[in-house]
């Protein structure tokens, strides 16, 4: 039963983390209807540059995720103004074809500047823990998992009640539409990609602190984030974290009462038994 | 790595070649992973390659029946992808026309490229893959001078016959690719040979980064001993999540690979300190060598060249180009097939270590254990004690 | 055009099986690989390019035509014509199976669903005792390139000759009706499930057959790279690049990427990556519509070709 519990917290944990690297791949697929292959490059860039916030200018990590996050909002602001705007209304597809060579040339730009080695964020409280009823809390997972909550509640609230978030949401239902009613949609693409950036860098900064960033940490963690975006309906952010949570918790069990070598059958069968489940719902949206 | 420095090699390459038409020149071959997934440890066979032929070529070059010969390096990148690193060992083979071919990294690879090295008869020592399915599919072309993946634990439970407290209940945790498969395999026997206990065995999936699951499993069965067989970046999640969630081996840990790289104790920093390991190799003056004197030398050298420690893969990949050199010498001749029946037979000391090649073309290495100690790997155990132990090891809350 | 079409192709297939008596033993490997990647972007064009549904699970009947193969030959020692049958057979029976089921979704759902299944085909291959688990299995050593080159050939001939046959039959009609409105095909009287499973199951029979050529040559395999994600990607970028629902973009497409990414993986070994991640991204940004479209464009309009395509899909 003890098990059980540590299980569930580790699942719950993880799943954080894995809702916060769904968060901007769901947004940037929902609103601009762009599959960014590039999003686990993102995420290594991220963690990259919280990295060296912590290293070279000894920022605690979670003070200095904020600033992460902000150079990856420029990167992400820059990339669409500069590039994916310019193929936004060619075949929808040719989105995976532009994103695809983005994330070939940021991995390669990755252990140009910064080697194949290992790099890990281990702040003094890193591996530091607090027992609960017989089940161990690491701080760091934990703090982890709170970031992740706090910025989909953030990116929910920012979507539903400000002016911003409205034009974001009217420009993913209808982009004339929201002409009319004054959006300006170039600048809307860009912020709203930018957001996607930043919660990627925020998940690699997050994830540099319970794992480790090298040049090629992204692919898996594409896919991942595929999964997950999916399974909590790309941009509703509560979802998507909730999809995170299934996927973290369906993970652990599944590494302990079936076996560890299961968990990619179980995360992707999953979702394959989701999408076959409940079609119905989905191809309304779709 | 970078990419003006292949730029420079390759053009100083064709020029040398252009240039100087009279020199002999025995050329070598070699797809490493300079790039990609497996660059992190690919890059140890590139520059081991590359150190050992221009210190061959510095001391005078191989005699050939009387005539000097040079060495020449040809090596490509494979971008960690096996499907073009076989096409670029056919290419040096076919397009190229290098004599004779240098390994990759990685048993994968390693199997994958070596039919290639079959296909077209030219002998292939290979110093970066380990397992046993190389060396059982009968190739007579293929060489390894990395020990046989099953004995890798089989130095640390002898020493544990012989440790204070005793242990006698043990963890097994494996990845599920191939060398790994072969590691676990080993020891499972072993372990039972030696009448330990086994009550955790677990394989994980390859490029798995989250082992909370399983830590809280080793937990709750509390062993004495946890035996982990993986690749170096799980090796490192193991740890730091082992520490997250105060996971401790009642008396010690160890880990087949990472403890012996630099980079690995880098990125870990105090939370490396106790773990033990094991190597086939370590830079020590013992280990004399024909050309770099010996393999302190060798660690010397290679720091001031790249910047960073050798492991035992450079090592082992400096003892391909000097088995080569050996066995040329010896043979009198660049015929592929004369030399491959010289690389057999064989037998000399090397930085690396003792080089003869059983009859199914490995290697037979003692593996040292070994163990992280105030930052420096300390050599624990080979045959006996060589060095004393912190045993066992404290738990997390008491670093 | 048509009657010029048709005379080119055969010639050019003539030349192409004439390489391995006139070149080296380099070129022929990587024209295998060539070959092969373009018989993937071919059958890849049958459900994405045709019918418009963008698979990321092709690499899922690569995977079982591979397995297939070597399962026959490693374990159960049967030839390697039988080996291909029985690789065919099983990627045939997973485009059945799980075609139904999964063709039902749209859009970006489906090829999630068909990048799920991939993932999850690795991963129970990787924990089934005669598929040797993860470890993966050894094929006998066959020196025999030019066999190789030939049978990868012929496999892309006759994807093709499918391709050509389906874009001017019924079928392919209906399946372009269905790329265009799903809903105003299935109005129409056309039967769109069956249109979909079918262009399904074809291309599931030729990725499956050059998934077995493909084991056969490199002689060990494993579930990370027979199940390789990243081919996935390769298949669908190379059809992009050619042009999508053409005859011969996907096959251009392969060739072209192949020819770039193999150049410069020779010669400018180290910086290769980068500069294909390069050429990817300008090729979208110059010609959004494929490598067809630009032979014709820039007879039209030169130069002004690449500009007009920025200006006129940009936002």
């Amino acid at each position: 039963m003890q098990l059980f519990g540590q299980i569930l917290v580790n699942g719950i944990l993880l799943g954080g983390l894995y809702g916060l690297m769904g968060l901007g791949m769901g947004l940037v697929w929902g609103v601009l209807k762009i599959v960014n292959l590039a999003h686990g490059a993102l995420i290594m860039l991220g963690g990259y540059a919280l990295y060296f916030l912590y290293t070279k200018a000894g920022v605690d990590p979670f003070l200095g995720l904020p600033l992460a996050m902000l150079a990856m909002f420029v990167l992400g602001y820059l990339l669409q103004t500069l590039l994916l705007n310019l193929i936004v209304r060619s075949a929808q597809l040719n989105t995976l074809l532009l994103t695809f060579g983005l994330d070939v040339v940021f991995v390669y730009m990755a252990q140009l500047l910064f080697t194949a080695d290992f790099r890990t964020i281990n702040p003094p409280y890193a591996g530091k823990n607090i027992s609960l009823f017989g089940v161990t809390v690491p701080y760091a997972q934990l703090g982890a998992f709170g970031v992740a909550v706090l910025l989909a509640a953030l990116l929910y609230l920012v979507l539903d009640k400000t002016r911003t978030g409205r034009a974001i949401r009217a420009t993913a239902q209808n982009l004339v539409a929201a002409r009319l009613y004054g959006v300006n949609p170039k600048r809307i693409y860009a912020i709203t990609f930018g957001t996607g950036a930043a919660l990627a860098g925020a998940a690699g900064g997050l994830y540099g602190i319970v794992s480790q960033i090298t040049p090629y940490i992204g692919v898996t963690l594409t896919a991942k984030s595929f999964v997950i975006a999916i399974l909590g309906g790309l941009d509703k952010p509560l979802g998507v974290i909730g999809g995170g949570l299934v996927l973290g918790i369906a993970e652990a069990m599944a590494a302990l009462y079936l076996d560890p070598t299961y968990t990619d059958i179980i995360s992707f069968g999953l979702l394959v038994l989701v999408l076959i489940a409940r079609p119905a719902q989905l191809l309304g949206r779709a | 790595m970078r990419p003006t420095k292949f730029l420079v090699l390759a053009l100083a390459l064709a020029l040398s070649g252009a240039a100087s038409g009279q020199e002999k020149k025995i050329a070598l071959g070699a797809a490493v992973q300079l790039t990609g997934r497996l660059a992190n440890t690919g890059r140890y066979y590139g520059d081991g390659y590359q150190i050992t032929v221009d210190k061959i070529n510095q001391k005078g070059g191989v005699t050939v029946g009387g005539t000097k010969y040079q060495l020449a390096l040809r090596i490509y990148d494979s971008q960690s992808d096996t499907n073009l690193g076989v096409r670029q060992y056919v290419q040096l083979l076919t397009q190229d026309k290098v004599n004779f071919l240098l390994g990759p990294f990685s048993s994968n690879d390693a199997l994958d490229d070596s039919s290639v090295a079959e296909k077209y008869q030219v002998p292939m020592v290979q110093g970066g893959g380990a397992s046993t399915q190389i060396f059982s599919r009968g190739y007579k072309y293929v060489f390894g001078t990395l020990p046989p993946a099953d004995d890798y634990f089989s130095s640390t439970i002898k020493m544990m016959g012989k440790l204070d407290p005793k242990p006698k209940t043990v963890a097994l945790v494996a990845a599920d690719d191939s060398f790994d498969v072969s590691v676990a395999n080993g020891t499972r026997k072993l372990l039972k040979e030696a009448g330990l206990e086994l009550v955790v065995d677990k394989q994980f999936r390859e490029n798995n980064a989250d082992f909370s699951s399983i830590l809280s499993l080793v937990k709750s069965k509390d062993p004495d001993v946890i035996l982990w067989a993986g690749h170096e970046g799980e090796a490192l999640n193991f740890i730091r999540q082992a520490k997250s969630l105060d996971v401790n081996p009642k008396l010690f840990y160890s880990f087949t690979v990472g403890v012996p790289t630099a980079d690995f104790r880098k990125a870990l920093g105090k939370d490396a300190e106790y773990a033990f390991g094991m190597t086939p190799w370590l830079p020590e003056k013992e280990l004399e060598d024909d050309w770099f004197g010996d393999a302190e030398q060798f660690d010397k050298e290679y720091q001031a060249r790249f910047k960073y420690s050798p492991d035992y893969h450079a090592a082992s990949a400096a003892a391909d180009v000097e088995t080569f050199a050996k066995a040329i010498a010896a043979a009198g001749t660049l015929d592929p097939k004369k030399v491959r029946d010289e690389i057999a037979k064989v037998e000399f000391q090397s930085l690396y270590g003792h080089i003869k090649f059983q009859p199914n073309g490995q290697i037979s290495l003692p593996q040292t254990v070994i163990q992280i100690q105030d930052a420096k790997v300390v050599p624990i155990y080979t045959e006996d004690f060589i060095g004393k132990p912190r045993y066992p090891i404290p738990p997390w809350s008491k670093r | 055009m048509n009657r010029f079409r048709w005379l080119v192709l055969p010639v050019a297939a003539g030349a192409l099986a004439a390489v391995p008596w006139v070149t080296s033993d380099t070129i022929v490997q990587y024209g295998i690989n060539a070959l092969l990647v373009a018989t993937l972007a071919q059958s890849w064009n049958i459900i994405g390019g045709f019918s418009g549904y963008p698979s990321f699970g092709n690499s899922v009947f690569y995977g079982l035509g591979t397995y297939g193969t070597a399962i026959a030959m490693a374990q159960l020692h049967w030839s390697f014509g039988s080996g291909l049958v029985f690789g065919a057979v099983l990627g045939v029976a997973c485009a059945l199976l799980f075609g139904i089921p999964i063709l039902r979704l749209r859009g970006p759902y489906f090829a999630i669903a068909t990048l799920g299944l991939a993932a999850v085909m690795s991963a129970i291959i990787a924990t089934v005792e005669i598929a040797g688990k993860n470890i993966g299995l050894i094929l006998p050593l066959f020196r025999g390139d030019t066999l190789f080159y030939e049978l990868s050939l012929i496999l892309l001939v006759a994807a093709t000759a499918t391709v050509a046959w389906i874009a001017r039959s019924r079928f392919g009609v209906g399946l372009v009706a269905i790329r265009e409105d799903e809903d105003a095909a299935q109005v129409m009287g056309i039967n769109t499930t069956m249109y979909k499973v079918a262009a399904l199951t074809v291309a599931a029979f030729f990725s499956a057959l050059a998934g077995g050529i493909h084991a056969y040559w490199i002689t060990f395999i494993d579930p990370a790279s027979a199940f390789d994600p990243s081919l996935n990607v390769r298949m669908v970028i190379m059809t992009l690049f050619g042009g999508p629902g053409t005859v011969l973009g996907p096959v251009l497409g392969a060739f072209v990427l192949s020819a770039v990414s193999e150049v410069l993986a020779s010669q400018a070994t180290g910086v290769a990556s980068l500069f294909y991640g390069i050429v990817i991204v300008a090729a979208v940004v110059f010609m959004p519509k494929g490598l067809l479209d630009v032979v014709q464009g820039f007879r039209e309009s030169r130069w002004r070709y690449f500009t007009d395509n920025i200006r006129r899909y940009r936002l």
